[in-house]
């Protein structure tokens, strides 16, 4: 695994902080460790995982990618606009009908990312501004084909009542299903599921394979990494689109959950990933992250936020305390590295 | 009267002594040219005198008074401006924010009196015979101009000493003759001027007194008068080559591999034309700017040439990219491996084997086992100390991170390698190591292309050269390779 020595600090000082906090949230809160509430966060945390795994993939790069709330919000209104459209239902079925609107999700919130990719690395406009843009223009467009209005659930007395009503059943399975666990009335959630094996294959996609060493190549030297012929734009291609179809990914999530697709969903979910991939120990400067880590960020955000909660903290405190916590990962992170002598800019 | 005396100057930097122990004068109303090599140690004396760098050693009397302190700030109070080859302009303000800045004038209140600065920068634009808008951005006027708009500056700040480093480098004759003339006009207010260039006619025109700098000593200073240019050329490189000679152990092939005929690009490389062939070291010879490292960049498929034609075996070669290079066969070691060479952060096992993955990869698996095996061959072979292929480069000398990139271009298995000052910055032991191996690469029929600034280096390694000046080749030089010949074809007149 390519990890520099610093982030290797880093990434475990996150885990430990990761167990602390798990502890005293265990203390203050004896059910925190019950299967119900550990499903509880890892269902909540599995958006925003598969958000900052995508955004990982950028940052190392030394990109941003500021879209993929909005693009988790177009993909998803897409998604649930195909799923209850009666003339689709009727040619491919409800279970048909579901997978061809989990395609779509897939499929814009990739192309999406191409464009963003495509204007980065041909035009070399900068990565903020290209994303920046395309954060506005996805918010617009969802809020044009919506009408600004959520899609999916049917009013009573809708002509395809019950055919919508199933196919949003069907994709409810995966969004919203959960695997069963003998012993237990809840099972395991699906999306949590979905998040793990995303984390499993962007491990191996990073450190197994040519186009993982690209990306850190790129990040770490894109100069050295082009005379090297590294192929880099198409490695920043790749990236962004790897980050847009995980926000296609987790619209398709969030309408399953939901049984349906709201035009502002989404919302700052970009900042949540950015910030849990910093936590993990992903480099703004690029070069250095793991997919681990961006797993590692991500739930560390979520159990704050579920031991806050079970704390009965208020939910304006949760913010506080999570801006500490991003302020508090990058002094790690600047600490370990003065203590390594900034070897590695 | 005597401006500024500098006595037994020294100057270290880490590896290098820049500066020995170097004595140094300028005399009010005289021009004082400073020559040498590159790497002499002129821009370090500048930096000294401008306050820019601190000495290790020596003493700085400035009329008549022992200085002690002098950062850039009580430089400038002195009286003593440096104009740098990279001009220190705000590229977005006027000529008149620019001449004022820092320095600016204000109304009561603290506004700024914008129209007295307008007046003053006129005023002292005209003087230096250079009538333009003082509101019109700087970076929309010719760099001639620019260099007048620092010379105002030091008029406005009534300097004493204004330096100059390589002024005339990037101009045109006719400018190079107005800036001559101004600074003819600034010796006679009394100002003393001391004029770094290359162009060793201009400074046997223009100048009271040279000295010479060699590897940080001072080995001349006299009268310009006393002196003729071969003598001085003599003396700039008249040292001892340090470098034992690597005898080619086969001779070239007769037929070219590689032959540029008539390159253009820019205002860089204007007309460029040789061969190159298996089994020989080919050296590119010139100054810092002469257009040699322009070259290695369209060669390797990092820029694109405005014209002229390039064969590889016999064939058309017009690289689109590094990677299309590099395919051809054609691999370049940059000049600045930190920045071009190496991604300081990866292992050395994962810089040397970029270019090549693919041959360890499975379906876009890379195979742990043989790349492993291919990063530690590649390294052994480079003569990589300790060959741990695990350490992360940017950990490594300088030398080993050269030989670092010299074991990822040796898996590439390329038939023309292009060296960019293959040993800069690295230490005596590794630099022979180096050569060693880049002779072995030419005689294991490999076409090798070798750009140095160092002459001995050169010397020691081209079995012939290429000088080039100002984007032109100025000719050919084969037996017997000297320094006094490569350096008779660089400074060569216009």
């Amino acid at each position: 695994m390519m990890t520099a020595p610093q982030s290797w600090l880093t990434r475990y000082g996150v885990v430990a902080a990761l167990a602390a906090l798990s502890v005293v949230a265990a203390v203050i809160a004896p059910g925190f460790f019950s299967l119900a509430n550990v499903s509880t966060i890892l269902l909540h945390v599995s958006i925003n995982g598969i958000l900052t795994l995508g955004m990982t993939f950028v940052i190392i790069t030394a990109g941003i990618d500021l879209s993929v709330g909005s693009l988790l919000g177009f993909a998803g209104v897409l998604v649930a606009g195909a799923l209850t459209a009666p003339g689709l239902i009727a040619s491919v079925g409800v279970a048909g009908a579901a997978v061809v609107a989990v395609c779509i999700g897939l499929a814009v919130g990739a192309a999406v990312g191409m464009a963003n990719g495509a204007l980065t690395a041909y035009l070399g406009i900068n990565p903020f501004i290209v994303t920046l843009a395309m954060m506005t223009i996805a918010r617009g467009a969802a809020r044009l084909v919506t009408g600004g209005v959520p899609i999916g659930f049917p009013p009573m007395g809708d002509a395809h009542f019950q055919q919508k009503i199933a196919a949003l059943d069907a994709l409810h399975a995966f969004g919203g299903g959960r695997i069963p666990i003998p012993g237990t009335a809840q099972g395991f959630p699906l999306p949590a599921l979905v998040m793990l094996a995303l984390v499993v294959a962007s491990a191996v996609t990073l450190s197994r394979t040519r186009f993982g060493r690209y990306v850190y190549a790129v990040g770490g030297n894109e100069e050295a990494a082009r005379l090297s012929g590294v192929p880099v734009r198409a490695v920043k291609v790749g990236v962004y689109a790897i980050s847009g179809a995980c926000a296609g990914l987790a619209g398709v999530l969030l309408v399953g959950q939901l049984r349906s697709g709201g035009p502002d969903a989404g919302m700052l979910y970009e900042l949540n990933a950015i910030a849990a991939a910093v936590i993990g120990g992903a480099s703004l400067m690029g070069g250095i992250g793991s997919a681990w880590g961006a797993l590692t960020g991500a739930l560390l955000i979520g159990v704050l936020n579920n031991a806050l909660d079970l704390m009965g903290v208020q939910a304006f405190w949760q913010e506080i305390a999570k801006g500490a916590i991003i302020l508090l990962a990058v002094l790690f992170d600047v600490w370990t590295k003065r203590r390594n002598g900034g070897s590695n800019p | 009267m005597t401006l500024l005396t500098l006595r037994g100057i020294t100057k270290h930097y880490p590896g290098v002594t820049a500066l020995d122990a170097v004595d140094f004068a300028v005399e009010a109303g005289t021009v004082h040219a400073l020559v040498g090599e590159n790497g002499a140690g002129k821009s370090t004396l500048l930096k000294i005198v401008a306050g820019a760098e601190a000495p290790d050693g020596g003493t700085m009397v400035w009329e008549g008074q022992p200085v002690t302190s002098h950062s850039p700030r009580e430089a400038l109070l002195r009286g003593i401006t440096v104009i740098y080859q990279e001009l220190a302009l705000a590229p977005n303000l006027g000529a008149a924010a620019n001449i004022y800045l820092g320095m600016e004038l204000r109304r009561r209140g603290g506004l700024l009196d914008r129209g007295a600065m307008r007046a003053g920068a006129a005023a002292a634009l005209a003087d230096l015979g250079l009538v333009i808008d003082p509101d019109r951005p700087v970076q929309e006027l010719s760099v001639a101009q620019r260099q007048l708009i620092e010379l105002a500056r030091a008029l406005v700040r009534d300097a004493k000493l204004v330096a100059l480093d390589e002024p005339t480098a990037t101009l045109t004759a006719h400018e190079v003759a107005h800036l001559v003339a101004q600074i003819e006009w600034l010796r006679a207010k009394g100002i003393g001027v001391v004029f770094v260039s290359h162009r060793l006619d201009e400074v046997r025109r223009l100048a009271d007194s040279i000295t010479v700098l060699r590897d940080g000593h001072r080995v001349w200073t006299g009268p310009a008068a006393t002196i003729d240019e071969r003598t001085l050329i003599r003396t700039m490189v008249g040292r001892d080559v340090v470098f034992e000679r690597c005898p080619p152990g086969r001779p070239a092939e007769p037929a070219p591999l590689l032959s540029v005929q008539g390159l253009v690009r820019g205002r860089s490389i204007r007309d460029v034309s040789f061969e190159l062939r298996q089994g020989e070291i080919l050296g590119l010879g010139g100054l810092v700017g002469a257009g040699r490292s322009e070259v290695a960049r369209v060669l390797a498929g990092i820029d694109r040439p405005d014209g002229g034609t390039m064969l590889l075996d016999g064939r058309p070669y017009q690289p689109r990219s590094p990677a299309d290079a590099i395919r051809a066969g054609v691999v370049y070691f940059p000049e600045d491996r930190k920045r071009q060479g190496l991604v300081l952060g990866m292992r050395i096992r994962e810089n040397v084997t970029l270019p090549t993955l693919a041959r360890v990869a499975r379906g876009g698996l890379i195979r742990a086992d043989a790349e492993r095996d291919m990063a530690q061959g590649a390294a052994t072979r480079a003569d990589v100390r300790p060959p741990d292929i695990e350490r992360r480069a940017g950990h490594l000398s300088g030398g080993n991170q050269q030989k670092v990139v010299l074991a990822k271009w040796l898996l590439t298995d390329a038939d023309v390698l292009i060296f960019d000052e293959p040993t800069r910055g690295v230490d005596i032991g590794a630099k022979t190591e180096i050569h060693r191996q880049i002779r072995a690469l030419a005689d294991a029929g490999k076409a090798v292309l070798v750009i140095s600034s160092e002459l001995p280096e050169l010397i020691a390694l081209a079995d012939r050269a290429v000088v080039m000046r100002e984007g032109r080749v100025q000719g050919e030089i084969k037996e017997p390779l000297t320094p006094e010949a490569v350096m008779a074809l660089a400074f060569r007149s216009a």
